[in-house]
């Protein structure tokens, strides 16, 4: 990582003043190789200040309500001491070789940017300091930032960041920006507000859904409703017919990963005439090879298929012994269903088409995917794909996958203008990447001191590959990775997995894998627990104990600190009134820990959740009021999953089409208390977006066991299609 | 028949089939995006509006059921941003993504004028309809009897 200076060129760009100024990039290692201090240097991440102080902040990665364009920005604005209400977080445009890596995932962003962004903020804050010890002739060491001024303690004296900007330009860049230490933070582990709270309120935050430009034509559209298949044939003559219609097209299925699925879609001169007209179009569609796909009946042969011996993948010490010499042998099958991310704002974007340039404006958190697909699309170079990235209404890994933007660029090619196509909830519903559908049987062998001294994990999924390879059809050894890693301490085990071609498409949902390898994990444990006649607790805490392995010493230190602080807080082994009972989880996911502490009252088929403990440990927190709130999300998300939410096949199609039959968490049901607890501790600081939701699910089954005696090994615990 | 609507306070005349809904009236002829769609069939809260006061869903409401009514919007809720609700919801930093927000708030603003004390129970029963996919619900909940206590204090 280094920091880098612009060039007057690059600051007259992207600052858009003539005035003088500073202006700092950062570049990753990951970055462009080439950057140097040429010309035609591009740095990946910008720290703006003009001659009147006026600071922007460039934030390289994708919006979508976690909260990484007020987090990250923060970051650099404690280092550079700058005043933040003076600073201006602008989104970046798509452009890794300038932002990085952009793709916003897997709970990454805070983990590869935050130091470097710091760094940026601490070199500008340091040549502001050299600038004013020019000024006055003065030590650098008798001067100091605070708050958008540089001070000098002797001449009792202040300059503005905005009076020493231009001069400041003039100067190199420090190799080693000293960082501020834990005291001196100003905003990190603050809980400062996102920095465009004030236009949400007042309906002004601009997402995908709300870019308009002039001579842009609205479009719907109505996809293949099996995946494969195709459009037979199709009469557009009614809907061609209306008033406000422009063409109706038919978009073939475009063969990338994320390329369309193919459809109808008419373009109009408003939404609502596009949706009307798409319903007058009768269409015949060739159902394709997966018409047979009916979700119930698929787990239910992953189920038989995994109570069996199936595909080794792993192995350590004599599983066979470990049995023969137990106390206690249990086994159980967990099942989880498909989930569509279903984000508040569905799918939706705008792009423009011409022979020479293409334009995108896009909710996405992936614009560099924009840029190949696209590019591959219209046979051009990714880089001459112009992609705007606007600010997310939820996304939840959905947006990952752009086949709603190679859509729209079908559409303005068709029609020769800009076309926004918006997809209704209907289409989100039904033709989406699903999370996979999973089973997973366990079997465990406790010892009569309580030791899990066997353990067998089978797992069944479709994966995710299989949307980039069709012939894919059995999980990754990877993507058992986390099986065969878990920081609990099992001298023997054996890992195996099931064939599980897919369907449809999968691909990633927030947490990923981590929901249903949560699941499996937590419940078992408790099961065991209980089949030993020991207390959950204890039991967790031995599991992790036995881990003697120097690599996993530190997983096993903060998973033990996460579940030992869940447990405190949740008030763990307290007295309950009759029909309520406490269950605990603890996870390990994208390199941050997670326990919960749930507490239900079970009456009837009434399930009321009146209180969850999350303890977090993702190292240093950055923004404990965003960290906070990506726990309540993670509850609510949790919740949805645990109750409620599966997207059911039959004869090949996605039954569900709506919230009524999709139904997610609503305020009656949320946890009136839900109490987030950081871990005190100075690890790295690592991602939340995702880590928080795999815990949910299995603490409350635990705890709804506790309470009646009952154990849900299936979610949805109230499958709307079962 | 008379085709103008008041919204926001500025008079509008519809020249768009009248069975359009009022959402994608606002949203693709008048350029008014703070309306969000969420679902199309009344299920998500996210297209609330007020026609004279009271909360709507403007996605199953037709633009002809507004014909010489006041609509406010969430870009007209307040002159300044200012509503109480609004401010509220800054003070308990309620958005995630943000995107359900505008219909949370317009159906927060119409349910404290026809009940400005409601209790938990009846803040929760108001905003039954209105789907927050990132999970802030029990922000908005706070924020919403926070402000009803406010507006009660400007009251008295
Ligand atoms: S969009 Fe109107 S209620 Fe969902
Ligand atoms: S804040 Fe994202 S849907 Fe409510």
């Amino acid at each position: 990582m280094s920091v880098f200076k612009l060039s007057r060129r690059d600051f007259l760009r992207v600052s858009g003043t003539a005035a003088g100024g500073v202006a700092l990039g950062v570049m990753l290692p990951a970055g462009n190789a080439t950057a140097g201090h040429s010309e035609h240097f591009e740095p990946n991440a910008f720290v703006l200040i003009d001659s009147e102080g006026n600071t922007t902040i460039h934030c390289g990665r994708c919006e979508m309500g976690q909260g990484i364009s007020t987090a990250l920005p923060a970051a650099v604005a404690d280092e550079l001491e700058a005043d933040w209400s003076r600073v201006t977080v602008l989104q970046a445009d798509g452009d890794s070789d300038k932002y990085g890596p952009q793709a916003t995932g897997g709970s990454r962003s805070i983990n590869t940017m935050y130091v470097p962004m710091r760094e940026a903020g601490a070199s500008a804050r340091m040549m502001l300091v050299t600038a004013a010890a020019k000024i006055w002739q003065a030590e650098v060491d008798d001067c100091y930032a605070e708050n958008h001024f540089v001070y000098n303690r002797k001449l009792k004296a202040r300059l503005s960041y905005g009076e020493l900007a231009a001069i400041a330009a003039e100067l190199p860049v420090p190799e080693k920006p000293a960082l501020k230490t834990k005291d001196q933070y100003r905003y990190i582990g603050k809980p400062l507000p996102r920095h465009d709270l004030g236009k949400v309120v007042v309906g002004e935050r601009t997402y995908g859904i709300d870019t308009r430009i002039p001579g842009m034509k609205f479009a719907a559209i109505k996809h293949v409703p099996v995946y494969g298949g195709s459009v037979k044939s199709f009469d557009a003559s009614e809907a061609e017919a209306m008033k406000g219609v422009e063409k109706v097209v038919n978009i073939p299925r475009f063969q990338a990963p994320y390329g369309s699925l193919g459809g109808i879609a008419v373009v109009a001169n408003n939404t609502w005439t596009a949706q009307q007209a798409l319903a007058k179009v009768k269409i015949e569609w060739d159902r394709g090879p997966h018409g047979g796909y009916n979700t119930n009946a698929y787990k239910a042969a992953m189920v038989e298929q995994v109570e069996k011996p199936a595909k080794p993948v792993f192995k350590r010490g004599d599983l066979k012994a470990a049995f023969d010499a137990a106390k206690v042998t249990h086994s159980a099958t967990y099942v989880q269903g498909h989930l569509s991310h279903s984000p508040m704002e569905p799918m939706v974007s705008l792009v423009s088409v011409t022979e020479d340039a293409c334009e995108v404006w896009a909710s996405t958190q992936d614009p560099e995917g924009i840029q190949r697909t696209l590019g591959a699309y219209l046979g051009r170079a990714p880089k001459d794909i112009l992609v705007h990235v606007m600010i997310s209404g939820g996304a939840f890994g959905r947006k990952f996958k752009c086949d709603y933007v190679q859509e729209a660029a079908a559409l303005s090619q068709a029609v020769g203008a800009p076309v926004q196509l918006a997809w209704s909830r209907e289409e989100d519903t039904k033709t989406g990447y699903y999370h996979s559908t999973s089973v997973q049987h366990l079997e465990g062998a406790v010892d009569s001191e309580g030791n899990v001294t066997g353990w067998l994990h089978r797992s069944a999924f479709p994966t995710i590959a299989s949307t980039f390879d069709p012939s894919i059809e059995w999980p990754r050894e990877q993507e058992l990775g986390a099986v065969i890693n878990h920081p609990y301490g099992i001298r023997n085990l054996e890992v195996e997995s099931g064939h599980a071609p897919a369907h449809t498409r999968i691909g990633w949902y927030r947490a990923v894998r981590a929901l249903f390898e949560g699941f499996a994990f937590n419940s078992f444990t408790d099961e065991l627990a209980y089949q030993s006649g020991m207390d959950s607790l204890e039991f967790f805490r031995k599991l992790y104990h036995n881990n003697k392995d120097p690599d996993q010493a530190e997983q096993v230190e903060r998973s033990l600190a996460v579940l030992e602080l869940a447990a405190e807080k949740g008030g763990w082994g307290k007295e309950l009134p009759q029909n309520q009972g406490l269950g605990i989880a603890v996870h390990y996911s994208f390199e941050s820990y997670l326990a919960m502490v749930v507490q239900v009252e079970v009456i009837g088929d009434d399930i009321k959740v009146h209180r969850v403990d999350c303890a977090v440990d993702c190292g240093e927190v950055l923004n404990t009021d965003g960290a906070t709130a990506q726990m309540e999300g993670a509850v609510v998300m949790g919740m949805s999953l645990a109750l409620y939410t599966e997207i059911s096949f039959r004869d090949g199609e996605v039954v569900n089409s709506n919230f009524h039959d999709y139904p997610v968490l609503r305020t009656s049901e949320v946890p009136p208390i839900i109490n987030v607890h950081f871990a005190e501790n100075d690890y790295k600081a690592t991602g939340l977006g995702e880590p928080g939701v795999p815990t949910f699910a299995p603490a409350l089954t635990n705890a709804i066991f506790a309470a009646t005696g009952k154990r849900y090994r299936s979610l949805p615990i109230k499958p709307v299609y079962s | 028949m008379s085709d103008k609507i008041i919204i926001n306070g500025k008079e509008q005349t519809v020249d768009v089939d009248g069975n359009m809904p009022l959402l994608w009236y606002l949203r693709d002829e008048l350029n008014l995006t703070g309306t969000k769609f969420g679902c199309g069939m009344a299920l998500c809260g996210a297209c609330t509006v007020h026609i004279n006061g009271e909360a709507v869903r403007s996605c199953v409401t037709p633009v002809n059921q507004a014909v010489g009514k006041q609509v406010t919007t969430i870009e007209g809720l307040s002159d300044s941003g200012d509503h109480p609700l609004q401010r509220a919801w800054i003070e308990h930093k309620v958005p995630q993504c943000g995107y359900c927000q505008a219909g949370q708030i317009m159906n927060a603003a119409s349910l404290l004028a026809q009940n400005p004390t409601p209790t938990q129970e009846e803040i929760e029963q108001g905003m039954q309809g209105n789907i927050c996919r990132c999970g802030t619900y029990n922000r908005i909940k706070n924020a919403i009897a926070s402000a009803a206590v406010q507006m009660q204090e400007v009251k008295s």
